[in-house]
Parts: C-alpha cells; sequence; structure tokens
C-alpha cells in the first residue's frame, strides 16, 4: 500500500516536472497554450480541448499558409519526395504535387477534388474525395473522440527546412493504435515533419520537407488552368458507389475500441480501378480520428487466394485471410494486433 | 413299408437316408435309420449333404452351407499357424538408417563442395532481393499504378525484413490511402504524403 502510495505521488511529481519543462520549452504563442498554463491536476481535465485545439490550429494553417516546398517521404525502406506549390483564397485551397521519384505523376487537388496527372501513360484520373473536407467539422462534433485514445505531450522545439518548429508527440493510450511525432511551424502551425511510430515508439514512417518557401507567390488561378488542361489525355473516372457494411450484409459483432464506422464503398467489377483482381470488391472505412483502417471484402478466388497472410510496409500493416466465400483484406496504419481484432470481429450474414 | 436295408458296411443304404428325408419312412424304419445315423458319422454327413441339396432345390438363388466343424477347425488351426501382418515401416526405418550415412561422408572434399554450394545459393538469391528490393520497395500511388496482372508478385522491406506483396495488395493500399482520410493529419500532411509516395515506372516504358 505505501509503495502503491509512493508510485501515485511519483507519477503526480513526474507529470508537474513535465508539463513545467514543457511550459519552459513552448512559447505562449505556441501550440499548446492549454497544458502550458494549466496545474497539474486540471491538465487531463483540459487535454481533451488541448488536443482538439492543437489539431484544429495544425488544420487551419493549411489553409492560411502558401508556399512552395519539397517534400520527401521515408516508408518501408524506401525514400520518395515530390515538388509541392501549395495556394489558399478565402475557403479554396488547392495544391499541386508533382513527384521527382519513381514514376512522373502531377496531382492537384482543389478541395475535395482530386486529379491525377499519368503522363506516361496519357490517363488523367479524376475523382472527389470526401474525406478531405471533412475536418474541421469531425473535430467538432460529438463523434470526436481522439482525446479518450491520444494525448499530447509537448517534445521542445526543432528545426526543419529553415523554419522553426514546435514539436508534439500524440502518445497512444493503448497498445491498439500507433504514435505521432508532430513538427508544427511556430508562427502558423503548418505541419513540417510528421513521424509514425510503432509501440515501441521506433519510426515507421516519416515525411518532412526538406525545403519550404512560405508565403510564395502562387497563384490559384494558374494552378487551376493547368489542373483543369487534360487535352490529349484520357480521363478515367473511378466508380465507386456508396453503400452500408450493414446492405451488404457484413457485421462487427465485436467493435474494436476507439474504432468507428465513417464510410463504406463498392467498387463494380468494371471499374478501372479493379485491375489484377477485377472483382467486385467493397471497402469499409474505420477510423479513430488519427489513425484509419479498411476492410476489403471480395469474391474468394482459390486461384488467387492462399491461406491468409500478413505483412508489414512503413506504417501500413496488412492482414488477409479467407471467410466462409469470401477473401478479407484488413489494411490500416495500426498494430497487427489490432488489425486482427478487426479480422475477428467481423461476420457476415447475407 | 419299405424294408430297412443296410449296405455291405453295415451304414444304412443312402436310399433309406434319401427316405428318410423325404419323409418317407415308417416308425420302425426312422428308429432304425436315427440310430445308425448316430453311430456313424459318415451317415451324418451323408444326412446334411442331402439336407443342403433339398434346400438348394427349393431356393437356388441363396443356397444354404451348412457349417462344417472340421473345416472351420482346420481353418482355425491354419490361421494360428499364419505368420502376423508385417507393415511397411520397418522397410523405412531400414532406409532411413541406411540415409543416415552417406557414401561419400568420409570425404571431407564433398562436404567443402556442398557448403560452397550452399553458400552460393544464398548468394544468389540474396542478390536477386537486393536488385530487386529498390524498385519493389516503393510504395505505391493506385490511381497511379496501370493494372497488373493478377500474378505479379513483389518483394517488399519490412521491419521483418524483404517480403512478397501482390499487386492486388498495391491497389488495395492505394484505395486504402485515397479514402481513408478520416484523420486529422490528412488534411494537412496525410495527402501530400500519399502524393508523394512514389509509383515505380512502368516495366512496358
Amino acid at each position: 500500500m505505501i509503495f502503491k502510495n509512493v508510485c501515485v505521488l511519483a507519477g503526480v511529481v513526474w507529470t508537474l516536472f513535465a508539463i513545467n519543462n514543457a511550459a519552459a520549452q513552448v512559447p505562449t504563442t505556441g501550440p499548446l497554450p492549454a497544458i502550458a498554463n494549466a496545474p497539474g491536476a486540471a491538465a487531463a481535465a483540459t487535454e481533451a480541448k488541448t488536443l482538439n485545439d492543437w489539431l484544429m490550429r495544425m488544420h487551419e494553417a493549411s489553409k492560411k499558409r502558401a508556399y512552395v516546398g519539397t517534400y520527401m517521404v521515408s516508408s518501408g525502406g524506401s525514400m520518395s519526395s515530390a515538388k509541392i506549390w501549395h495556394v489558399c483564397e478565402g475557403n479554396q485551397q488547392i495544391e499541386r504535387v508533382d513527384t521527382l521519384t519513381g514514376a512522373p505523376r502531377s496531382v492537384y487537388r482543389h478541395n475535395d477534388r482530386v486529379v491525377t496527372f499519368m503522363p506516361d501513360h496519357k490517363v488523367v484520373r479524376s475523382e472527389r474525395r470526401e474525406a478531405l473536407t471533412a475536418f474541421p467539422d469531425l473535430l467538432q462534433s460529438a463523434d470526436n473522440r481522439i482525446a479518450e485514445f491520444y494525448r499530447v505531450k509537448p517534445e521542445g522545439v526543432d528545426r526543419v527546412a529553415g523554419v522553426e518548429a514546435d514539436v508534439v508527440m500524440l502518445v497512444p493510450k493503448d497498445a491498439m493504435r500507433f504514435g505521432y511525432r508532430v513538427w508544427t511551424e511556430q508562427k502558423k502551425g503548418l505541419v513540417v515533419k510528421l513521424q509514425t511510430l510503432d509501440t515501441d515508439g521506433r519510426v515507421l514512417e516519416q515525411a518532412a520537407f526538406s525545403e519550404l518557401q512560405l508565403d510564395a507567390p502562387v497563384k490559384m488561378d494558374k494552378l487551376l488552368q493547368m489542373m483543369t488542361k487534360v487535352d490529349g489525355y484520357r480521363v478515367e473516372q473511378p466508380v465507386l458507389i456508396k453503400t452500408t457494411a450493414g446492405a451488404e450484409g457484413w457485421f462487427m459483432k465485436t467493435p474494436v475500441a476507439g474504432f468507428k464506422p465513417v464510410n463504406c464503398f463498392k467498387r463494380p467489377a468494371s471499374s478501372v480501378t479493379a485491375g489484377a483482381g477485377n472483382t467486385e470488391s467493397l471497402q469499409w472505412i474505420f477510423s479513430d480520428g488519427l489513425a484509419s483502417v479498411s476492410l476489403f471484402a471480395e469474391p474468394f478466388d482459390r486461384q488467387r487466394h492462399d491461406g491468409g497472410a500478413s505483412m508489414s510496409m512503413g506504417a501500413t500493416q496488412t492482414l488477409t485471410r479467407p471467410m466462409g466465400a469470401y477473401w478479407v483484406t484488413v489494411m490500416g496504419e495500426v498494430p497487427m494486433t489490432t488489425l486482427k481484432l478487426f479480422a475477428n470481429g467481423l461476420e457476415h450474414k447475407k | 413299408m419299405k424294408p430297412l436295408l443296410t449296405s455291405s458296411s453295415g451304414n444304412p443304404d443312402p436310399e433309406l437316408l434319401s427316405a428318410l428325408a423325404d419323409g418317407e419312412l415308417g416308425r420302425t424304419e426312422l428308429g432304425a435309420a436315427l440310430q445308425a445315423g448316430g453311430q456313424d458319422s459318415a451317415t451324418l454327413a451323408r444326412w446334411n449333404a442331402y439336407h443342403l441339396i433339398g434346400h438348394g432345390l427349393r431356393a437356388p438363388s441363396s443356397p444354404v452351407y451348412s457349417a462344417d466343424a472340421t473345416f472351420l477347425t482346420g481353418l482355425r488351426q491354419v490361421l494360428a499357424h499364419e505368420p502376423p501382418f508385417i507393415s511397411e515401416q520397418p522397410h523405412l526405418a531400414v532406409i532411413q538408417a541406411a540415409k543416415g550415412e552417406a557414401s561419400n561422408d568420409a570425404s571431407f572434399r564433398w562436404k567443402l563442395v556442398a557448403g560452397f554450394a550452399s553458400v552460393a545459393a544464398v548468394c544468389a538469391i540474396g542478390w536477386n532481393a537486393v536488385a530487386t528490393l529498390p524498385y519493389a520497395a516503393k510504395p505505391q500511388l493506385a490511381q497511379a499504378s496501370p493494372p497488373a496482372p493478377a500474378s505479379q508478385q513483389l518483394v517488399v522491406a519490412s521491419p521483418q525484413g524483404p517480403m512478397v506483396r501482390d499487386a492486388r495488395i498495391e491497389e488495395l493500399m492505394a484505395a486504402h490511402r485515397q479514402f481513408s482520410g478520416a484523420s486529422a493529419l490528412q488534411v494537412p500532411s496525410g495527402f501530400l504524403q500519399n502524393a508523394t509516395l512514389e509509383t515505380p515506372r512502368s516495366p512496358a516504358r
């Protein structure tokens, strides 16, 4: 009993020390004023607000900054890079991403409309991604339970691509999700570096600007003009049918803690996105606010499918297994044990 | 009434037995026949044979054979002296035992050659994996990747070492990245990250 009390006391002292330390490191204009100013006991109570405010600031920053930069992504043992142009006017956002490695691609995003130019195939893919405009509404809604599963932990300041940045760790509260270390530039909160860490704190994937020119003179109308210039290209629009898992006979008999279903799509067999496995497939998407998991179900094909496997690619884990007449693929930026919970909890009743 | 007939050997005449089987004997003859049958095994065997013949004539499709005690006793004796069933296992064991030591086991040079061959095989596989890795390890953006044949497999890097992944997984991964955007990190960073992740150059080009 005495030992337990000592442990609790030590924990409180350590928390106070950590918060004081954070307060010393984070400037008053920084990303975590609530934590920096709150007393120890109140810190937990305001944690949710702090986390949401911080996420909101980070999100809003992308609406306020115009910039040009070079972005690097390291994942699964390989390095990719791209040149990026980003501009905002009112509620309008547009950005262009030109890959510098691998196959040449130009990806334009105008709010939730994404257009991808593939010059090597003379193909343009045009699609709408609702999820890109889901925020900040989701952050402000009652469904936002991010703070129940993650806590913020300031980790001082750093310098990335020539700009001063605050470093914040999003620490998962259980072993069912990965952690994130986020660098945001100090003035407005633009994300300049992001790491995904496994449950042991090892970096699985990271992305960062290697050079960044803030407030660059990028013209929105010029980017919009380039985005719509599809002469000489074949335009493809992936066919996606919005549905519900229940309507397709799929259920989660055991929900996975923190993960809520957010979307469900059906891809017809004739869809241009169906290549190797040209069969109808279902994608059921779950999210805990930061991490997401996709459940794919397609008809079992003895020639293509075997007994199931699990694989890892950077932060993305994948699990496949047969389930009755279906072949199920569970994929997400979560530990493999979490994917297994999804696979075990899935049921088909149709 | 038929007279009781006996053969020269003293045994009942076969005709008497036949008449007995047919139910044609009178009381006196019946007593004599039964007495003869009780004393002579040959007469009993003949009696059984007559019954069998009669049964066969009445029901030719399903004759009933009387149990021959002598035959059964003989069969049991023969079976008792048969050697027990020998399974194949002892033969396998012998073969395995023979494999235990190769004919060239005593020659150290053979072991050396085998060792070099193993190292060469590992090197060849390793070189192949290393040569494939830079291409295959690159994550793909689905929208950018052309449809690949179902059998196409890629070697990818992972914390557990190189792993094989097929083109279908690449497509699903791209779909996951495109529509898993309900993450708070998606808009400021996730989109850029996914768009930046390179696509392997098409082999056709």
